[in-house]
């Protein structure tokens, strides 16, 4: 198999205009120092060091979905561990070495420990941002008491530095920039940057495929604290002169409202952003002082009203830069491990499992078990508690009391994605995938787990076990690899979701209504693959379903589940024809359809 | 079916529309009477839900004209198409979770003192939720929200009611006592209907008339009680 994508059209186009525009950014920065006066100069300095950060926050809030005030605190980390260092220690290659040594070492302790605080299972996006409002409030604070070592509300001043012309200073600071940019650019564009999009997109989705979100976003805010530090050293290093201010809040949403000017989620709107509100800052603040700051609140509000997506966008659509730079990928089936398991085994084992919410009973002393190889059907009327039961087998703080095994495990108090890492795939209710990611990506992240994904490149080949590249070819998403998922019809939704679960090679496929919104024709296709899952494959599948002639076609086992308990189990002529079942449950439509 | 006989109710002609950039429905026309139930049906992907997102006001047209008796709607807004009497039971549920029972039947009432009332006529359909009005919305499962949807939607008594695959995850003794409550509701409220469905039998049973839409333009339509029917629909969701 060559290794040459399959589409070079799709890949060219925004390649090369991507190569003019960065050719463009080169040209400037090299230019620079014969173009832009001593002034102009001095300002870019400054303004290269903030788009760092402005990247920084980027990645953090447009690519991940988290909203940071906080990135000016590493910002402000690194440029007082310049200052700090350079006026107490001295200037000589070995403070230079521990100053950058501090900024690291800082920034990323400090990133991490608030990481930890605010991604734990369960906390809110909400919780973490206010904890990212917390953190530069509390660095100005602890700056502002901090007395004569860190020169308390006047900062640190006149401290020795680098002895490099101003137009050295200028390469170093832009090369930094493009340096920091090119990171930004690589990671957002590998598979594991798409990793960060779903994240943004539905972070439970994520769990059910077996990717710790919390230490995702933990090493990602280490990294881009660390990489803000960087910049904020570099301010101190440059300007000789600290202050409380780079630390503080302000500048966080600052920096924020750069990205969202500049375009947020493009990595080119922050950069062009943080450096032309700087420049036009420096230039217009001074001429009118307070006209300047309600003319950019009034921007900012004109831009967030017109142009969501930002400044840069608009004006780099032309181009084609930020579309298209997803390439289809190559279908290929990966050799399978999961061929030719033992079945017999026991999949799965509850042992009096109960559910309430509050007084409201909703599941009670449940014991079940289902070995590999069996497709069990579970029915009962709506608001049985199918849906509840599955939630339970899958999440280990779900239930009440009781025990669940997965593969011969007590799943404890585990969160989903350590079930997933048991041998457990869940298919919710509704289509529950990545909406701003295409067919191809979701399927990619579904794999995560089996294969980590590249932090510098994409993959041209999409490696899926056989009975996922079916669901996959029998409801036509192939042919839609490149659409983005909110454009599917929720059937395609349904079928991509379905994919995805499978893609994950998973031993016990929890399946809550999977045919939802099929037509009948690719129900019986959906069948046929959910049959093989177990017949050939050994795979334990449950199944929550209505559609009693579907169930009756693959289900080996039916459990029905009524008023929170289990009713009866059998086989499914024995179910169907119990008085109890179509008492509760299927009234007279089931021998209709028979009938017809 | 005297419906034939009376005058339109909801009138597409010549509708565009789609998603950003994407084109989902092609030139689109539909002429649906007063009291009249229609079922659209088709494949997954054909523009079934984006016709009722376009009728209702949340997608723009970029061509053609939409007609509520005899009123052109075509720029309303979605909460002035729902006052002018379309009731609209969406696919994805949107329920207020944090609300109960009670507080999203009232929701879109216009009067308080109407709901015990109108609650009165819908509770017989759906006695789940007679003795649950207290409970919240959110804790329900995925079949009875589905049944709040449309018990919501009935209890405005509309005049045009849009359901998008309402029988989705309903178990087969609720889905029968739907069609039921629908053909009833038609008879004495004159409500006209249009259901989108995957679910064939059902939609074929509360509708008088079916129509086939491929590639977001309609390719077949028909008498949904005619001899055949059944088949020509099917022959249109193999393909």
């Amino acid at each position: 198999m060559p290794a040459e994508p399959a589409d070079p059209v799709v890949r060219a186009r925004p390649f090369n205009s991507l190569l003019v525009l960065g050719a463009i950014g080169v040209a400037l920065l090299v230019a620079g120092p014969w173009v832009f006066d001593t002034y102009l100069l001095n300002i870019l300095i400054k303004a290269f060091f903030f788009a760092i950060a402005a990247i920084t926050v980027d990645v953090l809030w447009g690519y991940t979905g988290y909203l940071t005030f906080g990135q000016s605190a590493f910002f402000g980390i690194g440029a007082y561990a310049a200052g700090l260092v350079f006026t107490h220690v001295g200037f000589s290659t070995f403070t230079v070495l521990l100053a950058i040594g501090a900024t690291v070492l800082a920034s990323a302790a400090v990133a991490g420990l608030v990481g930890w605080l605010s991604f734990y299972r369960g906390a809110s996006p909400f919780f973490a941002t206010v904890i990212s409002l917390v953190l530069p409030i509390v660095l100005t604070q602890l700056l502002l008491s901090g007395g004569s070592f860190t020169g308390s509300s006047s900062g640190l001043t006149g401290y020795q530095s680098f002895d490099w012309s101003l137009e050295a200073w200028y390469w170093v600071a832009g090369a930094m920039l493009a340096v920091a940019g090119a990171i930004g650019w690589v990671l957002v564009r590998s598979d594991a940057g798409r990793v960060l999009a779903a994240i943004r997109d539905n972070e439970v989705r994520c769990t059910y495929l077996g990717i710790d979100t919390s230490r995702v976003k933990i090493a990602l805010l280490t990294a881009m604290g660390v990489m803000a530090g960087i910049a904020g050293f570099g301010y101190g290093a440059f300007s000789g002169v600290v202050a409380p201010e780079l630390t503080g809040f302000a500048l966080g949403t600052e920096l924020i409202i750069w990205v969202a000017l500049g375009g947020r989620g493009t990595l080119w709107g922050p950069l062009a952003g943080g450096v032309l509100i700087n420049v036009a800052t420096a230039y217009l603040s001074s001429s009118m002082p307070f006209a300047w700051q309600l003319i950019l609140g009034g921007a900012f509000v004109v831009v967030i009203v017109l142009f969501p997506q930002g400044l840069i966008p608009l004006l780099l659509k032309p181009f084609g830069v930020l579309q298209g730079a997803t390439r289809m990928p190559q279908l290929q089936e990966r050799p399978g491990s999961t061929d030719g398991q033992a079945t017999d085994a026991v999949a799965i084992r509850l042992q009096g499992v109960t559910k309430h919410f509050g007084s409201l009973k909703v599941l009670q002393g449940i014991d079940f078990e289902a070995r590999a190889g069996e497709l069990v059907g579970l029915i009962g009327p709506n608001g049985a508690g199918k849906t509840t039961l599955m939630r339970c087998m899958s999440d280990g703080a779900e239930r009440s009391g009781g025990t669940v095994e997965l593969c011969g495990s007590d799943i404890r108090q585990l969160p989903p994605e350590a079930c997933v890492r048991l041998g457990l795939g869940r298919k919710f209710q509704n289509a529950n995938i990545f909406e701003s990611l295409t067919v191809a990506e979701c399927l990619r992240i579904a794999g995560t787990r089996l294969e980590r994904p590249s932090l510098l490149h994409q993959d041209p080949v999409l490696r899926l076990p056989p009975y996922a590249l079916h669901v996959v070819r029998a409801t036509a998403l192939e042919g839609k690899l490149a659409t983005v998922a909110r454009d599917l019809s929720h059937g395609e939704q349904q079928a991509l979701e379905l994919a995805m679960v499978l893609a994950l090679e998973p031993r016990v496929v929890l399946l809550d209504e999977p045919t939802a919104g099929l037509t009948k024709t690719e129900r019986t296709q959906i069948g046929e693959v959910l049959s093989s899952l177990a017949h050939r494959y050994g795979l334990c599948c449950l199944l929550v379903e209505h559609d009693l002639d579907f169930v009756e076609l693959i289900s080996t086992r039916i459990v029905v589940l009524h008023q929170g308990a289990i009713a009866m189990q059998g086989s499914f002529q024995e179910m169907v024809n119990s008085p109890l079942v179509k008492t509760i449950y299927s009234g007279s439509t089931h021998a209709m359809k028979e009938g017809s | 079916m005297n419906a034939i006989a009376s005058p339109s109710a909801l009138v597409l002609d010549g509708i565009t529309s789609g998603y950003r950039a994407s084109v989902v429905l092609r030139g689109l026309s539909l002429d649906i009477r007063k009291g009249e139930a229609v079922a659209l049906l088709g494949k997954n992907g054909m523009g079934k839900s984006t016709l009722l997102k376009t009728v209702m006001g949340y997608l723009a047209k970029k061509a053609g004209a939409i007609h509520l008796h005899g009123e052109n709607i075509t720029r309303l807004p979605p909460h002035r198409i729902a006052r002018q009497g379309v009731a609209y039971a969406s696919q994805e549920q949107p329920l207020f979770a944090d609300l109960s029972i009670r507080d999203n039947l009232r929701l879109g009432l216009a009067q308080e003192s109407l709901f015990e009332e109108r609650f009165a006529a819908v509770e017989p359909l759906f006695p789940v939720f007679g003795s649950r009005l207290a409970q919240y919305a959110g804790t329900l499962s995925g079949g009875e929200q589905k049944m709040l949807l449309l018990a919501r939607a009935l209890m405005v008594r509309p005049s045009v009611i849009l359901l998008d695959e309402i029988t989705e995850g309903l178990q087969p003794s609720v889905i029968d006592r739907l069609a039921n409550a629908l053909l009833q509701e038609r008879e004495q409220q004159g409500t006209t209907l249009l259901i989108v469905e995957q679910n064939v039998p059902f939609a074929l049973k509360v509708a008088d008339r079916y129509v086939v839409l491929k590639q977001g333009e309609l390719v077949d339509e028909g008498l949904a009680k005619a001899d055949g029917a059944v088949e020509a629909v099917f022959s249109h969701l193999r393909v």
